[in-house]
């Protein structure tokens, strides 16, 4: 099913370049992770300058071996799949551009200034759109959330939710034992609940359950950021389309392989997935704007 | 052991358990084929557990849909046992090539026919297109069907620039638009249809767009069947038909963003076939 899965995700572009005197070397974390599989297949299937492939796996990485063998080639374009990967190319190249995808939270990656890639959350306004889009009739979204990772990010997201007419009302909490009166307060004023990753707010399986539960109890749909959460009652589930995101890192090489200036160095994915639970729409009583359902990728029942 | 092998093939090529009752043991199935290289179908497990479930109330029929042009092509060329539902722009390309016949047209909101858009981010009064060489084009539609789409609303004489335009692949319409506002993309094709969803959902970024270029008004998804029919093909054909008055029909063809069909007319026919 999976390798199925591949196959069909290799038909997205029947284009295949290559650049003149360009040589690329990708470096993956894990060949075993799927979603770093998909994008390093989609990658190929654009790109037909590789030099090499190198996968880093789950054993201590041989850093120096990695290092000769990128010298070795001397690549125009390190692609590097996933956090680890691109740590160990900034560490053992300088000159060469770096382009990576699939790692969580860039932002504390150390970046230099041929440093390139494409970040896994999608813009917070495109999916408030979606969320708008969806559910008409929602109109205030609360967010439960801690200051020390998420303050930045709720700032933004009350800042942009005027321009497609939400109302994001925030509640943060400092320990995980906050939640429970946090949550019973917020739902009381909010249509929806947007769940984020706040190693806080989800600080174990107890809490996620609880969050559940209520939003069960009180029937206010859950709009979250992974599939992980469909099994236990997501309503809506906006993630990044991984094969457009291989799509993204390969034009972004061949931007580099062309000398091509590239101004938005990092990139947000340009393809969202949907997963939508009509069963939970039901159960919810939600208005949903059925002109909407050829925008989903995954409907639950 | 065998029986999980069964299971495992059937899960693979995407068929359902159910057509080894109907396949080996009954009738055989009647399938509708679907491919529309317009849309980005990444949607497939859902697109056909949904449409089976409909069509498994109204006889032995399945739903099969494609993401790639060559295989669907096999399928048309092959098959005598289904429906096919295209699009308007690769029905007049098969046309020629194989025995079919187009009987509807998809409608949505009433309209049979849509224009697509080639929209750019900022306001600029410079009208000249040679600006435009080597951008970067979000569409939902695959790389084939975009540059001729542009070819179209550009002219022959623009062929050389839109053969150097970049074409990224999002998987649907409303992601075109945001690549474009979010700076992954310098240009996006979308439909009419989707322009208007935007100035609803979001009229800053809307008011922020110039419309370049339009193309000719096309039809929706075309309903199509071989040439030469049998009683299992008028009855799947009906049963796709009446799909647009039946509320639970209605809600699986907005998965493909029609909401009904329309028997196609004799000036409709000739233009598709022409």
């Amino acid at each position: 099913m999976f390798s199925a899965f591949i196959a069909l995700t290799l038909l997205f572009s029947n284009t295949v370049f290559a650049i003149d005197n360009g040589k690329v070397v990708v470096l993956d974390t894990d060949m075993t992770i799927g979603k770093y599989v998909i994008v390093h297949e989609v990658f190929k299937s654009k790109i037909a300058n590789i030099a090499d492939e190198i996968y880093l796996g789950s054993k201590s990485i041989n850093k120096r071996k990695i290092k000769k063998k990128i010298r070795q080639i001397d690549p125009d374009v390190v692609y590097c799949i996933g956090s680890r990967a691109y740590q160990l190319a900034h560490d053992v190249t300088k000159n060469v551009d770096l382009v990576f995808s699939s790692a969580i939270n860039y932002h504390r990656f150390p970046m230099r200034k041929n440093t390139y890639g494409i970040s896994n959350e999608l813009p917070q306004k495109m999916q408030m759109m979606m969320f708008r889009y969806f559910f008409p009739d929602i109109e205030k979204i609360g967010v439960l959330y801690s200051k020390t990772y998420n303050k930045e990010w709720l700032d933004t997201a009350i800042e942009n939710a005027g321009e497609v007419n939400i109302e994001i009302i925030g509640t943060s909490i400092k320990k995980p034992k906050e939640l429970s009166s946090a949550l019973e307060a917020l739902m009381l004023k909010v249509d929806a609940l947007w769940l984020l990753a706040d190693p806080v707010v989800l600080s174990n399986e107890e809490s996620i359950t609880k969050i559940f539960k209520k939003s069960k109890i009180e029937k206010i749909p859950v709009f979250t950021y992974n599939n992980v959460f469909a099994k236990l009652g997501a309503t809506m589930i906006i993630s990044a389309d991984i094969p457009t995101i291989g799509l993204q890192a390969a034009d972004m090489v061949l931007d580099r392989l062309a000398n091509k200036a590239i101004t938005q160095r990092v990139q947000p994915p340009a393809g969202s997935y949907i997963i939508l639970n009509l069963k939970k729409v039901e159960e919810y009583g939600l208005n949903l704007n059925d002109e909407a359902l050829d925008s989903v990728n995954e409907i639950i029942r | 052991m065998i029986i999980r092998l069964i299971i495992t093939i059937c899960l693979f090529v995407g068929t359902s358990l159910s057509w080894i009752d109907y396949g080996l043991f009954a009738n055989p199935r009647s399938t509708v084929y679907f491919y529309n290289p317009e849309t980005n179908i990444n949607n497939f497990a859902s697109l056909k557990s949904e449409f089976d479930e409909y069509l498994s109330h109204h006889g032995p029929f399945q739903f099969q849909p494609f993401s790639d042009r060559d295989t669907f092509e096999k399928f048309i060329i092959e098959s005598n046992d289904g429906v096919f539902i295209l699009s308007s722009w690769h029905f007049h390309d098969l046309f020629v090539k194989f025995p079919i016949d187009s009987v509807c047209v998809g409608t949505s909101k009433g309209k049979s026919t849509q224009k697509k858009i080639l929209s750019l981010n900022g306001i600029t009064t410079n009208d000249n297109f040679d600006l435009l060489m080597g951008k970067k084009v979000a569409s939902a539609g695959n790389e084939e069907y975009t540059r001729n789409v542009i070819k179209q609303m550009l002219g022959e004489e623009k062929a050389h620039l839109v053969d150097c335009l970049k074409i990224l692949r999002v998987p649907k319409e409303i992601d075109a638009l945001m690549a474009l506002g979010f700076g992954m993309a310098d240009l996006a094709i979308t439909s009419e249809n989707s322009l208007s969803k935007l100035a609803i959902l979001n009229p800053k970024q809307y008011k922020g767009l110039r419309l370049i270029a339009k193309s000719n008004e096309t039809l929706l998804p075309i309903l199509a069947t071989p040439k030469h029919r049998n009683d299992n093909i008028d009855l799947l054909l009906t049963v796709i038909e009446k799909m647009g008055t039946n509320p639970e029909g209605v809600t699986k063809l907005k998965m493909l963003g029609i909401d009904g069909w329309k028997r196609l007319g004799k000036i409709e026919k000739t233009s598709l076939e022409d």
